[in-house]
């Protein structure tokens, strides 16, 4: 029983770290939008810059990976519980 | 009949292929020339992955785009500048309000197509809040080119005027989130250890362990106590230094009591400890404190982007010719020009030039009014035919508008309130809890004075009222979300228990009942002409007028006919020449026509003009349109015991025909904004009442009335002082809102009788000392759950 009083202050510096995270993450303003930054991974950034036009092979990996995208959103839509 | 739907808005398609784009080597069809440009410059802009990601379609397109993008260029003008621009050497910022976002793709969409302008270095879309951060380079790129590149894409992006308290609300949430993380991460280590001591009342644990995981409890429990349950001691204090009591000082005293027993006991290992309870009932009051708070920050923010900053300019009349300059350095007796199209930009008298005004904003009369010399007009009314010239003569809170407004704030003051029943229940709680906890503390003194104390405060700590403080904001919570799903935002509190108790709905008629924009009914041909073609030239002959029934012929138009030397003659009509022959389209006086006075229907005739001589081609019926779902959504207020009124501010026969045709008994017509108010409060002395409205004219009786709906569509003033607004201006929504709202008072009463009896059934038990502290914490946190999923049951409504 005496390895909990190594443990338990371990523990302890482990809920303190997630604390300081979690201070972090709502000072930053991670928090002000939570519709927004769920769906921006499926959007491809190869529209950035201005006048700028996308190779073919980039074009076809970006459109397989909008597909795998579509693929992941109706799989979410299907397991979604009704 | 089915119609098609729009690729972009997804609005019924009514002009067949007439508007298409081709998107993804595909022919999409369009529902207006509207949503044609703004699928193109998606399209140009390689945009693409807005329509495959997008979630909710995107909104229609009222105007038709290009005339809105030259709009914008009075917002570079540095005074206009100077209430909203943060400026830092050559890189300025400006927070915008963004109207039609309705998914997150919209944000993404609106970011890259900003992005591709040179010169600005960030853009942050918010979709939750409806926002843009834009910082640029003002050497590169002007502020117009942005927002006309937002309109571009079909989203209308205007500055806005932060309230004060939503600048208050938005650092009060994060700190909530703060307060409530904190109390989550520490209450749910405590818990744990808590559970270890449980079993040691049943099991023998050592007491040297024992100690131990009371002071470990003790570590995690103090920055709940000392940081997260802060707000109910300020509260506390405030209330009690005004000579009151509410919930916060029952609540505040067990804190601190349990807390400060509870250490005293660990440092002398003796008594009892109390830290779960204690972080967990912070925690849970925090949860509901959270969620009233995240509802109020809602409201304030939606209210602030109601509230645009349009910067009006006026064209002043000097010696050497005009100059153009925001309305606020106007001066008395300066002389304005006013284009057609524009706004007056100050109340004033017309010294030269003969037109019509459009003052629907201001009246609910659809139809422009003619001004001639030395006619008053009046700020914010639109020029709609020749350019006038008006003298200023009232500037600022002289004006016509700020009488309204003022009679706006002083109906929201003397508004009657409808006490909310948490409220009247929590004011009795904490002096009931209090008076209990006093004379257990008394009469246990008698009985043993050592453990009196002990009893006391379990008596405190078990009658927390976690539970009776989320019966209401969880409920509320979720019927906002439902209600945000049928498109309605929920401008204040209460909203919920005031709907149920309204037996009187009072409607204001243009853009409410109708939809508030003319159309064209039945066309009659008197000639050798078809339906088409009559409609085609009476198009082609309105092309360029800025009347309001000019819109109801544009959707006729066909290119191939052009009109020339086109003539606009005020308070009669347009005449112009197409293929070599003259044609007039106006009023009977001007064609010519012969008017049947018994008809109540307003018309207008097309005639054709051939040596001197005219003849009657066409007619055409004027309607504004009643929207599909009024009958439906009268009838069924009128079954579930509504009386219903109309007050209009519309003086014309047009009322009467409405009001029978939807088979409403009490009408009031021409009524001035202060008319409306007099008649609501008139009927608010004998029952609840329910006001809908749109214009500025409506906008002090829905200060006043109990309920206030304003439609999306209306003005920005009305829908200040609404209590409901209504997107997509859909009436029926009205009584899904008010079945919601039905079943939500419901489930607070529910809530309420819970938590009340929780706390009846626990106290008996405390007061004669039978409340351990895991007793006190099971029950509080198993009550709390319970009213959460109560209220949870909710959201399962199907809308």
């Amino acid at each position: 029983m005496e390895i909990i009083y190594v443990l338990i202050p371990i523990a302890m510096i482990f809920v303190a770290i997630a604390v300081m995270v979690f201070f972090w993450a709502v000072k930053s303003e991670q928090f002000d939008d939570l519709d927004r930054q769920s769906v921006s991974i499926l959007f491809d950034e190869n529209t950035d810059k201005p006048g700028h036009l996308p190779t073919p092979a980039i074009q076809s990996t970006a459109e397989h990976d909008d597909i795998a995208a579509q693929q992941a959103i109706k799989n979410q839509q299907k397991g979604m519980p009704l | 009949m089915t119609y098609p739907s729009c690729f972009h808005c997804q609005e019924p398609v009514l002009t067949g292929q007439q508007f298409v784009t081709r998107i993804n080597d595909r022919d999409e069809l369009m529902c207006c020339p509207g949503c044609q440009a703004v699928s193109q410059a998606i399209v140009d802009a390689g945009l693409l992955s807005y329509y495959k990601f997008r979630t909710e379609p995107g909104s229609k397109q009222n105007a038709l785009v290009p005339e809105a993008l030259t709009q914008f260029s009075a917002y570079d003008l540095p005074e206009v500048q100077q209430d909203f621009v943060h400026s830092e050497d050559n890189v300025e910022s400006v927070s915008l309000s963004i109207d039609g976002i309705t998914c997150a793709a919209c944000a993404w969409l609106i970011e890259h197509k900003v992005k591709q302008l040179a010169g600005v270095s960030q853009v942050l879309v918010n979709s939750t809040t409806q926002r843009a951060m834009i910082s640029w380079d003002k050497r590169k790129v002007k502020l117009s080119d942005i927002l006309g590149q937002i309109s571009r894409i079909g989203y209308q992006a205007a500055p806005y005027q932060v309230d004060e308290q939503e600048l208050n609300n938005k650092l009060n949430s994060r700190k909530f989130l703060l307060r409530l993380g904190l109390a989550g991460f520490a209450t749910m280590q405590v818990m744990m250890f808590a559970l270890a001591l449980y079993t040691g009342y049943f099991t023998d644990l050592d007491v040297q362990y024992r100690d131990y995981f009371r002071w470990v409890s003790m570590i995690f429990a103090t920055p709940v106590v000392l940081y997260s349950a802060q707000p109910f001691y300020f509260s506390a204090i405030r209330t009690l230094l005004s000579g009151k009591l509410n919930m916060d000082v029952s609540v505040s005293i067990a804190i601190g009591g349990a807390y400060i027993a509870s250490c005293f006991a660990t440092v002398n290992g003796t008594g009892e400890v109390y830290f779960e309870s204690v972080s967990m009932f912070t925690f849970f009051l925090l949860l509901g404190r959270y969620f009233e708070q995240k509802a109020r920050q809602k409201a304030s923010v939606s209210s602030s982007n109601l509230h645009k900053l349009v910067p009006l300019t006026a064209h002043l009349v000097t010696e050497n010719g005009q100059e153009e300059i925001p309305a606020k350095k106007l001066r008395l007796n300066d002389v304005i020009l006013v284009k057609p199209g524009e706004m007056v930009a100050a109340d004033g008298v017309v010294i030269e030039g003969h037109t019509n005004i459009n003052e629907a904003m201001l009246t609910g009369e659809q139809m422009p009014i003619e001004k001639q010399q030395d006619q008053q007009v009046y700020a914010g009314t639109i020029n709609v035919d020749q350019p006038i010239k008006v003298k200023v003569t009232a500037l600022g809170q002289d004006q016509l508008v700020a009488e309204i407004i003022r009679l706006q704030e002083l109906a929201s003051n003397t508004k009657p309130a409808i006490a909310l029943l948490a409220d009247k229940l929590s004011r009795y709680f904490s002096g009931t809890i209090l008076t209990i906890a006093t004379m257990t503390y008394l009469v246990w003194q008698q009985i043993s004075p050592e453990d009196a104390f002990w009893v006391t405060l379990s008596v405190l700590v078990a009658t927390c009222p976690c539970a009776l403080a989320l019966a209401t904001p969880t409920a509320v919570t979720c019927a906002t979300a439902i209600f945000t799903r049928l498109g309605i935002i929920t401008r204040k509190a209460g909203v919920f228990e005031k709907l149920p108790q309204i037996k009187h709905v009072v409607f204001d008629k243009t853009g409410t009942l109708t939809c508030g924009t003319l159309s064209i009914g039945q066309t009659q041909c008197m000639a050798d002409l078809t339906k088409t073609q009559a409609l085609a030239i009476a198009a082609a002959l309105e092309t360029g007028s800025r009347h309001p029934i000019a819109a109801a012929f544009a959707l006729f138009a066909d290119n191939a006919l052009v009109a020339e030397q086109v003539h606009h003659e005020v308070g009669f009509g347009v005449r112009g020449r197409i293929e070599g022959t003259d044609y007039l389209i106006g009023n009977a006086v001007f064609t010519g026509a012969r008017v049947d006075t018994q008809d109540p229907t307003q018309k207008i005739w097309l005639a054709r003009s051939a040596n001197e001589q005219l003849e009657v081609l066409a007619s055409f019926e004027i309607q504004d349109n009643i929207r599909q779902d009024s009958k439906a959504t009268i009838e069924i207020l009128k079954q579930q015991g509504c009386r219903i009124s109309i007050a209009s501010g519309d003086s014309s026969g047009h009322v009467h025909q409405l009001a029978k045709e939807l088979g409403i008994e009490d009408v009031h017509s021409g009524l001035t904004p202060a008319g409306k108010l007099a008649l609501v409060t008139k009927l608010q002395q004998h029952t609840r009442v329910a006001m809908f409205g749109d214009g500025i004219n409506d906008a002090p009786v829905l200060a006043g009335a109990d309920l206030s709906v304003a439609m999306g569509s209306g003005s920005a003033i009305a829908k200040n002082s609404a209590d409901l607004i209504l997107l997509g201006d859909h009436l029926s929504r009205f009584t899904q809102a008010v079945a919601v709202a039905k079943l939500t008072t419901q489930i607070i009463k529910q809530n309420l009788a819970w938590a009340l009896g929780y706390n009846a059934l626990i106290l008996p038990l405390a007061v004669t000392g039978h409340v351990a502290p895991y007793i006190a914490a099971i029950g509080m946190s198993a009550s709390s759950l319970i009213v959460v999923g109560n209220s949870l049951r909710l959201l399962r409504v199907k809308v």
